[in-house]
């Protein structure tokens, strides 16, 4: 399961021929935060939390690993995303506090949880421990496990019990990649750094006595500051966005493993040699499968930074389509389609044999259970959908004998005259309403009242079987039926109208 | 080509007759423009981040001072008036090289402030210089003096116009380039003057000849007069053409002429020395995975050759064992070197895997079965085509130098480019490859051995054996189990799912052959039926876990398939079903079960089917086949129960 969080964006550029261009990027957040007083629109740590670290620790919690990356400008806010600020905390502290507040409340005597951390820099393709006490140099090698997953070999992994702890290991890290940049004269926004909480839980099961452990991971990634890359073209070879031509012969190996990444011939198997290999490594598990992964882009509404931002948001864009693809291959069916296609003849056969040597009580057999599996071919859902349509279908009927039904009440128009039934019962009242068709509204609304008091007579006497009552509207008659002659009535009496008063009994509205 | 420099002799009035300025203006010119080359290409290098491009503003400078030299308030003017400042009444021929040779000066200039105003993001300022560097020579660029500029010109224009997202425009620029290199070579072919040699004082600068001779050189700058030598730099420019019309070439989607230049970029790289061995065979073997996806085998192979001949350049692996002995740099060298190594290899396999398999789709029938007519008939066109083949040789590009031309035949000629047409060809194909231990290297490793299996699988088509058959496929199944039930699904969930689906159809692949070998029998014994149905459960076993890894946390069967595991999922439980109706058994009670269990598959698949609209086009024909096995197979099965009451 993949979800991106990520801007979406409209860009205008003109180009130099003229022509206006207009770039649209879809992604599933777009978050503002450029003016705090503008409350309406500005999106703070909190509505990026929820949106993007809420889900990401529930992924932890299964036992899946998780994964945000933050890609962007230097000073487009991609630490304030992260990091935050003391009274502004961003996603980390946000996440960890949460890990620990969360840990500490489902924890119990059958389940027990463990934190740990590690913290590595990638630079050149070379991985650096962050938290080595000993402030070793030394470049790590990746390695993969067969049930450990990836793995940095010799990474230190520190065992934490608040945020505060996971806090001053950070701030510890990220001294130890500030000194390692300025000794080794390279600059730390051209690495990239990951920061791993790994989640341990225990499960112990009373009753047999077995504990087994659900580990999860769940990776933060600051990626090179976009700038960089482009501009120094140092951090790792890169090919340019967009129809830009690489100047350099070393980015040869780009351009041809890019072009034999397209040529993508149906049902070639090809092998492609990675190049920016050691961070697509790593993240190689939160790129596919269950793992939950979350890109955030950070870009600065600045006009002057219009060509980073429009970089920033294409890899993003990009970065969203990387989707680790391990796709089944199955064969062609054919043979197993063949054989099967054998088999029905010959069950067809068989079944037409014995028709013919006649077996009536076989053929009724096999109709019934033939029905049977139609009926048991609908589903749940079609039986809903079956029901649905026959209710339409009644409701339908009914309004075209004039009566509206509703679930729950009446609900009428205003501008229309209608005649409800009443009833004893208060629940089977003004269940019924009948539309007075061709009259005016101020005509009916008399008639209304007139229905109505008859309707109070008639209740009160109930028994009356068929009463005339006097209009004083002038040409209109009111007759009481029994309900046995309510069909009688509505057929031969086209003009009048009925309301039901009773399970017995109706009135009848007659025009002279 | 520097012929009127070498007139002079360092005398001031040695420059009587040169377009040149003062001798004392021009050495200050010389220097002047190499304090400039150093600030642009050296000092640029360790600028403070907050002034990235301040050695590169100092270069501009330089060079606006040089221009002031070389034209002494006349910058603006054409170099054919520059070249007549110098002079008044010569020849008329030399007077024509003076204005060209400082034209040639002013276009350098130009044309350094031109990439000096790119680089620092000043693209129209850029422009305009490096329009101006063209329009300078355009009169003479087809002289050694001019043709090297002039090309690097319309290469950094072409760079300029893609920056602006206008390739088609870059395009014109490039293609112009190349074919002025085309053009020159054939008409005039001398090496050309570089454009830094125009500001080397003349004690520096020496014939095509003394260059041979002199193996030392004292005055900076050496490192570019020396690489000069027979025109390399101006081979090297050209290259660079080609590679951004390789990329122009790819942006406009033209894939076969982008590998086209690629292919060719690479072999000027051999040609003109310029590369990395390890690199370069990387990059060839890339390419020959572009050739595979193509079906140009011919191409790949030779990618593939060279790749492996240039690999061997760069140093024998020593055995684990020594390796352990040197030092750490060199251990991840080594290291490095291995993991290339591999690379390349499988590479290869993914070149026979796609020819075995190519091969495999021409001959086989409707059913997946070897076709022998239409084997013999290929066999026969073949010998025909044999002498075509030789032809289409000559028409692909080929690699290296005359000595690195053989030692690439000599791999050629072990592996065929040509499909396989039956077992023997085949399994030549297929000459078992050096296994490649990854240690630490999950996935590579596994993919190593996906690879493998897949070669088997192919390879077992052109076995007309079955037990022999059957036992290749497995070897697939010895290979791929271990793995399958050792990998943990939180990491490798999709390596997984492939590794259990392609067990399961192994199994199936098996049993089928088990129930062929047996038919062939008059009575199958119970050995036989006994490894059929063991066969079958193995089968339905791997799909039921391939099935099992699609449940969600809480063990639920996904209401709605995605779309990548749509059909596989459909065709494991169609699977399934067929399986079960396969199982043998004489006991007509288990018999009835076993159906009954098949009916519930068919009939999810129907149902699926009939609630989800949208996956009725991928299982088609299964689905068809289905729905009337739904409807037949109640009747078998009461047929099947009346039977057992009778008996009864």
């Amino acid at each position: 399961m993949l979800w991106k969080d990520l801007r979406l964006c409209q860009h205008y550029s003109t180009s130099v021929s003229g022509k206006v261009y207009c770039s649209v990027f879809a992604f599933d957040h777009c978050f503002w935060s450029m003016d705090e007083k503008n409350t309406e629109k500005y999106a703070g740590q909190e509505v990026v939390f929820k949106c993007l670290g809420e889900g990401i620790l529930d992924n932890a919690f299964q036992g899946y690993n998780a994964c945000i990356f933050a890609y962007g400008q230097t000073g487009s806010g991609k630490s304030f995303s992260m990091m935050g600020t003391a009274d502004q905390p961003g996603l980390i502290p946000r996440l960890c506090c949460a890990l620990f507040l969360r840990a500490a409340e489902e924890e119990n005597d059958s389940q027990t949880f463990k934190v740990e951390v590690s913290y590595m820099e990638i630079y050149n393709e070379k991985v650096r421990d962050l938290l080595d006490p000993k402030g070793n140099r030394q470049s790590l090698k990746v390695r993969e496990h067969k049930v450990l997953g990836p793995y940095v070999d010799g990474l230190s992994q520190l065992a934490v019990t608040k945020f505060e702890d996971i806090e001053s290991l950070m701030s510890e890290g990220n001294k130890s990649r500030t000194v390692a940049a300025t000794n080794m004269n390279e600059e730390s926004s051209r690495s990239h750094a990951v920061f791993n909480i790994i989640l341990t839980q225990t499960l112990f099961d009373h009753q047999s006595g077995n504990s087994g452990e659900r580990v999860s991971k769940v990776s933060l990634v600051d990626l090179a500051g976009s700038e960089r890359v482009s501009k120094t073209g140092a951090a790792g070879e890169r090919l340019k966005e967009g129809s830009n031509i690489n100047k350099s012969l070393t980015t040869l190996g780009l351009v041809i493993s890019s072009l034999a990444d397209q040529a993508a011939g149906k049902g070639k198997s090809k092998f492609v040699p990675y190049r920016d290999s050691v961070l697509t490594w790593l993240l190689k598990d939160n790129l596919g499968g269950n793992s939950k992964t979350a890109m955030i882009a950070t870009i600065s509404p600045a006009a002057d930074n219009y060509e980073e931002t429009l970089s920033t948001l294409r890899y993003a864009d990009r970065a969203k389509r990387i989707v680790n693809h391990a796709v089944v291959n199955e064969d062609p069916n054919a043979r197993v389609i063949r054989e099967l296609r054998e088999e029905v003849e010959k069950l067809k056969e068989q079944l037409s044999q014995a028709e013919s040597m006649k077996a009536p009580e076989l053929k009724e057999k096999l109709e019934e259970s033939e029905k049977l599996i139609r009926e048991l071919t609908i589903t749940w859902e079609e039986k809903l959908r079956k029901t649905e349509a026959i209710a339409q279908e009644r409701q339908k009927q009914l309004e075209s004998m004039g009566i509206s039904l509703q679930s729950s009440g009446i609900k009428v128009g205003d501008d229309k005259c209608y005649l409800v039934n009443l009833n004893a019962d208060p629940a089977l009242n003004e269940l019924l309403v009948y539309y007075l068709k061709c009259h005016s509204a101020a005509e009916m609304r008399q008639k209304h009242v007139i229905a109505h008091d008859c309707i109070n007579k008639v209740l009160s006497k109930p028994n009356t079987r068929k009463c005339q009552k006097q209009s004083s509207f002038d040409n209109e008659k009111i007759n009481i039926f029994k309900k046995s002659d309510l069909y009688k009535s509505t057929h031969t009496l086209k003009k009048n109208y009925i309301t039901w008063l009773s399970p017995k009994s109706y009135i009848e509205l007659q025009s002279k | 080509m520097t012929e009127p420099m070498e007139k002079t002799d360092g005398h001031p009035e040695g420059h009587r007759d040169l377009p040149l300025p003062m001798a004392d203006s021009w050495q200050a010119a010389c220097d002047v423009y190499q304090r400039a080359i150093t600030a642009s290409e050296v000092e640029s290098k360790t600028d403070p981040e907050n002034e990235p491009y301040r050695s590169k503003y100092r270069a501009r400078e330089l060079l606006r001072e040089v221009r002031a030299l070389l034209a002494p308030g006349a910058e603006e003017e054409s170099g054919r008036q520059g070249g007549s400042q110098g002079d008044e009444g010569d020849e008329e021929e030399e007077e024509e090289d003076h204005g060209r040779l400082q034209a040639a000066r002013l276009a350098v200039i130009e044309f350094r402030l031109g990439v000096n105003h790119t680089v620092t993001e000043e693209l129209s300022a850029g422009e305009e210089h490096l329009v101006k560097a063209v329009r300078l020579l355009e009169r003479s660029r087809m002289s050694p003096d001019c043709v090297s500029i002039y090309v690097q010109a319309q290469n950094e224009l072409g760079i300029l116009w893609s920056d602006r997202g206008e390739i088609i425009i870059a395009q014109t620029y490039l293609e112009s380039a190349e074919s002025l290199y085309c053009q020159y070579m054939k008409k005039i072919g001398k090496p050309p003057t570089d454009p830094d040699e125009f500001f080397t004082l003349e004690e520096q600068t020496v014939t095509e000849q003394e260059r041979a001779k002199r193996s030392v050189i004292h005055h900076p700058p050496p490192i570019l007069l020396l690489s000069n030598r027979f025109g390399l730099r101006f081979e090297r420019i050209y290259t660079h053409t080609l590679y951004y019309l390789a990329q122009v070439y790819q942006h406009l989607k033209q894939y076969d002429k982008a590998a086209q230049y690629c292919h060719t970029t690479l072999q000027r790289q051999l040609e003109y020395d310029g590369y990395k061995p390890v690199e370069w065979a990387i990059n060839a073997a890339t390419l020959s995975q572009y050739y595979l996806a193509k079906q140009y085998y011919m191409e790949a192979r030779h990618c593939l050759a060279a790749s492996t001949v240039l690999f061997s350049k760069a140093g024998k692996i020593p055995s684990p064992e020594a390796a352990k002995e040197t030092d750490e740099s060199e251990q991840e060298r080594l290291d490095h070197l291995r993991q290339k190594k591999a690379e390349i290899a499988r590479c290869w396999i993914k070149y026979c895997l796609n020819l075995l398999a190519d091969a495999r789709k021409q001959l086989e029938d409707n059913i997946g079965e070897l076709h022998v007519d239409l084997q013999e008939e290929l066999k026969a066109e073949r010998k025909k085509q044999e002498d075509e083949k030789e032809n289409g040789r000559k028409k692909a590009v080929l690699f290296g130098s005359s000595d690195l031309y053989d030692s690439i035949l000599a791999v050629e000629e072990k592996v065929d480019c040509s499909l396989p047409l039956d077992f023997k060809e085949a399994r030549e194909v297929f000459s078992p490859k050096e296994y490649f231990e990854l240690d630490g290297h999950v996935t590579d490793h596994i993919e190593v051995i996906q690879d493998h299996s897949a070669l088997f699988k192919v390879l077992a088509f052109f076995e007309e054996d079955y037990e022999r058959r059957c036992k290749m496929h497995k070897r697939r199944v010895d290979m791929l189990e271990p793995i399958c039930k050792e990998l943990n699904p939180q990491y490798y969930l999709l390596i997984c799912r492939q590794l259990q689906f392609e067990l399961a159809d192994t199994y199936y692949e098996m049993m089928d052959l088990k129930v062929a070998i047996g038919n062939k029998l008059d009575e199958m014994d119970s050995h036989t039926i006994k490894k059929i149905n063991s066969l079958a459960q193995s089968a339905i076993k791997f799909y039921e876990m391939f099935l099992d890894s699609l449940r969600s946390p809480d063990k639920k069967f996904p209401e709605k398939l995605e779309d990548d595991v749509l059909r596989p999922a459909l065709v494991a439980k169609f699977h399934i079903a067929r399986l079960y109706g396969k199982l043998i058994t004489a006991d007509v009670k288990k018999q009835l079960e076993n159906m009954q269990i098949s009916l519930n598959y068919y009939f999810f698949v129907v149902s699926y089917c009939a609630d989800h609209e949208e996956a009725v086009k991928s299982v088609e024909t299964e689905l068809e086949l289905t729905k009337e096995m739904v409807a037949l197979l109640p009747a078998r099965m009461e047929r099947l129960r009346m039977q057992l009451s009778s008996f009864s």
